[in-house]
């Protein structure tokens, strides 16, 4: 093993070389008190009553508790806010080290103290009566500044111009603020807003533009109808009705009737029976299979009966035959109907007005429809129109005991719906939160309490019910 | 080089649209606010040709934008103002919850308003386009004005309703704009003529608020709508007020200054209120002229020279003209069991005066007992009281009367009588080919007089079950009801329009005596004219003309006049089968009449 020795002398021929090989310890201790000293002063200026305490109690095992109230947690609070907080605390100076610049000014804050200019200037303008002056005109245009904020809210009651008429410079384009007399017309014209004529808006779809807001009613929803046109409407409403069972039938048949109903007993004895498969021996199904005593597999091998060559060789020419018929029977045909031209044509034609004409239905019932049809904005299906139609026995036929019946503004939504103006859609309903409550359990709970608690539940409950 | 491949959906249908999702990303707004800016901009989603290709190859339906819809949203200068309200919401949060109220009430004292007067010019750009579109808004203010406030509705929006939706309707009665009426079980269908323009709405029943449901209306998407509706009205009556020489903004009653708010609680009270206040006339503009009549009809040349038309439309305007009229100078008086806000509206709005009970509601202007009341309007079957001087009538026959155009015969619509059906006016006349049965058509026409009316026949039939001893005596009191009628129909006449009727009759001697002149026969010509030999060569002359529809059009021609004529044939076979019946009906009461007389006669040998 070597040990390597120490080297008796290095060279410090270098900067970092000196640093590495001379030992600095001392120095830097010395200096380490001294900032110490410098921050927290010299151990030896300090008094004795700082450093020590004069023990007036002793060992003695009597304590003298002081006699004082133990602060209640508010006043402890209140006590609390006086005390700069622990987090401000690392920003307070902690050094003793003095400050290097001694004839510092201090900058006070503004308005801290009056300054004696500021002081002769005020008691100036106190004699003069201009402070007054400016207290006064400060207030004033305070308050007119808040009229004019308080009047630009009513602006949207009072409906003071002609937005059709031409000499508007609102209308124009020009903005509010710089509608005013002393404005000159090219300063004015220079700010024309050019959002009006940035891009053309694509004209709304057709849906909104060409259904009526307001469709005209059936003559069976007056108050007081003729006996033949609330039948009419009667007549309608029934035929809406239908049409809705119908609808609902096929969903009904579509997807619940396509399931099998099995009843729970049955279901059950199902379940029991597939379960118990292995257990049980199977039972014997045919008698004449147990009167035979013989093993028989389910599935008895079969044999690979190989072809001969006269079978494969008649096969051939079976297949030959029937292809060389199929091709006779094609050419006759080809030579047949070069006679038939003229019926063949016949038939085409005719096939093709057929089909014209029925593509001709279909688009015109296509049409039919799409002028009523709901646009489909959404997943969401918008509701199909239903006749307002009041049952006879409801029709008072005077205005007195008249009951309206219908919602109106729910007829307006919908309508706006139907007429493409709103994407249909489904309000979502926000869900009460449902919070359990618990009662915590301890040690001094009664039973009263808990009784006292679920009552008060309960009623809860009931209000929100 | 190969150039840069072409990416999918960056042109065409695909390019066309855009899905809600992303325009919310574009315009940097929440749902919220897009759906806000969405309605007051009119911007409708749309429903593309081809969705699979506009959702960019995406399933399921998504909603869709034009993409230059949205772009033109992005030019908008309120969406800056919802951004700068979106800061403003959330200090309002912010103090709330910091329990901060001095500062929520700043917050809400320097509340940013938006502005909209600049989109609805933007969106209609003439006045007559906001004239055209005022159904939806007219229906959602009348219905707002009725609403108390609600959660999601901004407190000042119904009173404002309230407000606007009272001065359009003084708009309409100054210029006598309203043409039909219909009572429906939903509200009032009211049809007014403004510009050439017929505007439709239907006001509620009542003015009381339904409880509404919440799942069934988004109100934050319907009041939204009202907001917009509110600064189109508002334009709108200020327009129409201007041309009618009216001050606007008009002073009304104090229940719709927004000081006395709170003072009108009671829903009661502010019914009247609202009535009170319809039946105030205007301040015109100093210095205006009454509006001056409308001069006679002038007839210019134009291309379809169809004299039957221009005839149609003379009638039509001279209708509109004696409609205008209609209730001038006569006193109505409002029993307080009527519904009066309609009433007093269509009185007014065709010149009538109007009053109602003093004790029980506010505004009216003469008392019951004044004797120059015309018409007491009543909806109970009997009163202790009656005046001799006026007609005690339900008021239904006011709404009659309105839509047929002229004063009804009271005599249907007297007190505690069974009234006619309220027919809609709002038929289609191109369907006129139908078999009308004749109590009916002497409903919808006054003049018409069912065919064996003169025995009484038409009434007897109902009464065919009634007991014969009742019978004479309800035949003297109809024959006296029917001399009332024409009674009444005489004085009508002679009070409303007589100078009118009179000229007529002064024009049709004229037109006869030249006639008469004309047909005098002159010494030496010999020709005569047959009349049957003129209708024969007029079919000629018509046929020769059918001749010329051209072979595009013939075959549609030809089945429109099948149609005609096979609607024709309908109608005559159900009148015969009338006819038939009628007859059969009275034989046989005729026969039953002589057997009880003879009955009689052998009971008292």
């Amino acid at each position: 093993m070597i040990v390597e020795k120490k080297k008796k002398r290095v060279s410090k021929r270098n900067k970092t070389a000196w640093r590495k090989h001379s030992d600095i310890r001392d120095v830097e201790e010395f200096l380490e008190e001294q900032r110490l000293e410098e921050r927290l002063g010299r151990f030896d200026t300090k008094k004795d009553d700082e450093l020590f305490i004069v023990d007036t109690q002793g060992d003695g095992d009597e304590e003298d508790k002081p006699d004082i109230k133990p602060l209640s947690a508010k006043q402890q609070k209140r006590a609390k806010l006086n005390e700069t907080p622990r987090c401000f605390q690392i920003l307070l100076p902690s050094s003793k080290v003095e400050d290097p610049n001694k004839k510092r000014n201090i900058v006070k804050r503004f308005g801290t103290k009056p300054t004696a200019l500021s002081k002769l200037t005020l008691k100036r303008k106190i004699e003069n009566g201009s402070l007054q002056k400016k207290i006064e005109l400060v207030k004033k245009n305070m308050k007119i500044s808040r009229e004019r904020k308080k009047k630009s809210k009513v602006v949207r009651e009072t409906f003071d111009k002609n937005l059709w008429g031409q000499d508007l410079l609102e209308v124009k384009g020009i903005p509010e603020t710089l509608c005013e007399e002393f404005i000159s017309t090219e300063a004015q014209l220079h700010n024309v807003l050019t959002t009006q004529r940035l891009r053309p808006k694509p004209p709304p779809p057709k849906t909104v533009v060409d259904r009526v807001a307001i469709e005209t009613p059936h003559p069976g929803v007056s108050y007081n109808p003729t006996f033949k046109e609330h039948q009419e409407l009667l007549q309608d409403v029934v035929q809406h009705e239908e049409k809705m069972m119908k609808k609902e039938a096929h969903i009904n048949r579509v997807t619940t009737k396509m399931f099998r109903r099995i009843s729970a007993k049955s279901k059950e004895n199902q379940w029991i029976e597939e379960m118990s498969v292995g257990f049980q021996p199977s039972r014997p199904q045919d008698e004449s299979d147990v009167s035979d005593n013989e093993y028989r597999p389910v599935n008895p091998p079969v044999q690979n009966k190989k072809k001969d060559h006269k079978a494969r060789r008649k096969q051939k020419e079976m297949i030959l035959e029937k292809e060389r018929l199929k091709r006779q029977k094609i050419d006759k045909k080809k030579i047949t109907d070069i006679y038939k031209l003229r019926k063949l044509n016949t038939s085409i034609s005719t096939k093709e007005k057929r089909l014209e004409s029925e593509r001709e239905k279909r688009e015109s019932k296509k049409q039919a429809e799409a002028k009523t049809a709901l646009p489909a904005l959404n997943a969401h299906k918008a509701p199909v129109k239903e006749p307002d139609f009041v049952p006879p026995e409801q029709l008072s036929g005077d205005l007195r005991s008249l009951n309206a019946s219908t919602n109106l503004l729910r007829d307006r939504f919908e309508s706006l719906q139907r007429r493409g103006a709103l994407a249909a859609s489904k309000v979502m309903m926000k869900k009460n939160r449902k919070v359990k409550s618990y009662y915590k359990a301890g040690h001094k709970v009664t039973d009263q309490d808990v009784e006292k608690y679920m009552q008060n539940v309960n009623k809860k409950v009931k209000i929100s019910k | 080089m190969v150039s840069k491949k072409k990416k999918k959906y960056s042109s065409g249908e695909g390019a066309q649209f855009m899905t809600r999702k992303a325009a919310l990303k574009k315009l940097q707004l929440t749902l919220k606010d897009f759906r806000r800016i969405c309605i007051l901009k009119g911007i409708y989603p749309r429903e593309p040709r081809n969705r699979k290709r506009a959702q960019k190859g995406a399933g399921g339906i998504k909603t869709l934008y034009h993409t230059k819809d949205i772009k033109f949203l992005l030019h908008e200068p309120i969406i800056w103002k919802i951004r700068e309200l979106k800061v403003f919401q959330q200090k309002i949060r912010r103090a709330k919850s910091m329990r901060e109220y001095g500062k929520v009430k700043k917050y809400f004292r320097d509340y940013p308003e938006i502005n909209i007067d600049h989109i609805v010019k933007e969106r209609y750009p003439t006045f007559v386009d906001a004239l055209r579109d005022l159904d939806d808004c007219l229906t959602l203010c009348f219905l707002f004005s009725t609403f108390p406030s609600l959660k999601r509705v901004p407190r000042d929006q119904s009173m404002l309703c309230r407000r606007l939706t009272i001065e359009f309707m003084h708009a309409l009665i100054v210029a006598k704009a309203i043409r039909r009426v219909f009572i429906s079980v939903k509200g009032y269908y009211y049809q007014a003529e403004l510009e050439g323009q017929t505007i439709t709405w239907i006001v509620p029943h009542h003015f009381s608020f339904q409880p509404q449901s919440k799942d069934e209306v988004d109100f934050k998407i319907m009041s939204t709508f009202v907001e917009f509706y509110i600064t189109m009205l508002g334009f709108v009556n200020f327009k129409l007020y201007n041309s009618l020489n009216l001050v606007y903004p008009p002073k009304l009653t104090a229940g719709f200054n927004s000081d006395s708010e709170k003072a009108l609680v009671d829903e009661q009270a502010y019914v009247s209120e609202r009535i009170a206040a319809m039946n105030l006339s205007l301040a015109k503009v100093v210095g205006s002229n009454e509006v001056e009549e409308v001069p006679e009809m002038d007839v210019f040349e134009t291309d379809d020279q169809d004299p039957l038309k221009i005839e149609e439309a003379r009638k039509e305007a001279e209708q509109i003209k004696v409609l205008k009229t209609l209730f001038k100078g006569l006193k109505f008086f409002i029993n307080r069991e009527v519904p009066r806000e309609p009433l007093v509206f269509i009185i007014r709005c065709f010149g009538g005066e109007v009053s109602w009970d003093r004790d029980h509601f506010v505004g009216a202007t003469f008392d019951e007992s004044d004797e120059s009341i015309t018409y007491q309007i009543v909806d109970r079957p009997s009163m202790d009281k009656q005046y001799l001087s006026r007609y005690y009538v339900q008021p239904q026959w006011v709404f009659d009367s309105v839509n047929t155009r002229t004063l009804l015969p009271i005599n249907k619509y007297l007190m505690g009588a069974t009234l006619p059906p309220h027919l809609s006016p709002f038929i289609d006349k191109t369907k006129d080919q139908v078999y009308i049965p004749p109590e009916q058509r002497a409903l919808n026409d006054p003049d018409y007089k069912p065919p064996g009316d003169d025995d009484d026949e038409s009434e007897d039939i109902e009464e065919a079950s009634d007991e014969d001893k009742e019978e004479k005596s309800d035949e003297e009191s109809e024959t006296e009801e029917q001399i009332l009628t024409k009674q009444y129909q005489a004085e009508v006449a002679q009070d409303s329009a007589s100078d009118n009727g009179d000229e007529e009759v002064d024009e049709k001697k004229k037109l006869s005596k030249e006639k008469k002149k004309k047909m005098a026969v002159k010494t030496g010509i010999t020709h005569k004219e047959h009349p049957y030999q003129k209708e024969i060569e007029d079919k000629q002359a018509y046929r020769l003309r059918e001749k010329l529809v051209r072979k595009k059009h013939r075959n549609l021609y030809k089945s429109m006049k099948a149609g005609q004529e096979k609607r024709k044939q309908d109608i005559w076979l159900l009148r015969k089968k009338r006819r038939l019946h009628d007859e059969k009906v009275k034989e046989e009461r005729k026969a039953e009449k002589q057997k009880q007389k003879a009955e009689a006669l052998n009971a008292a040998l």
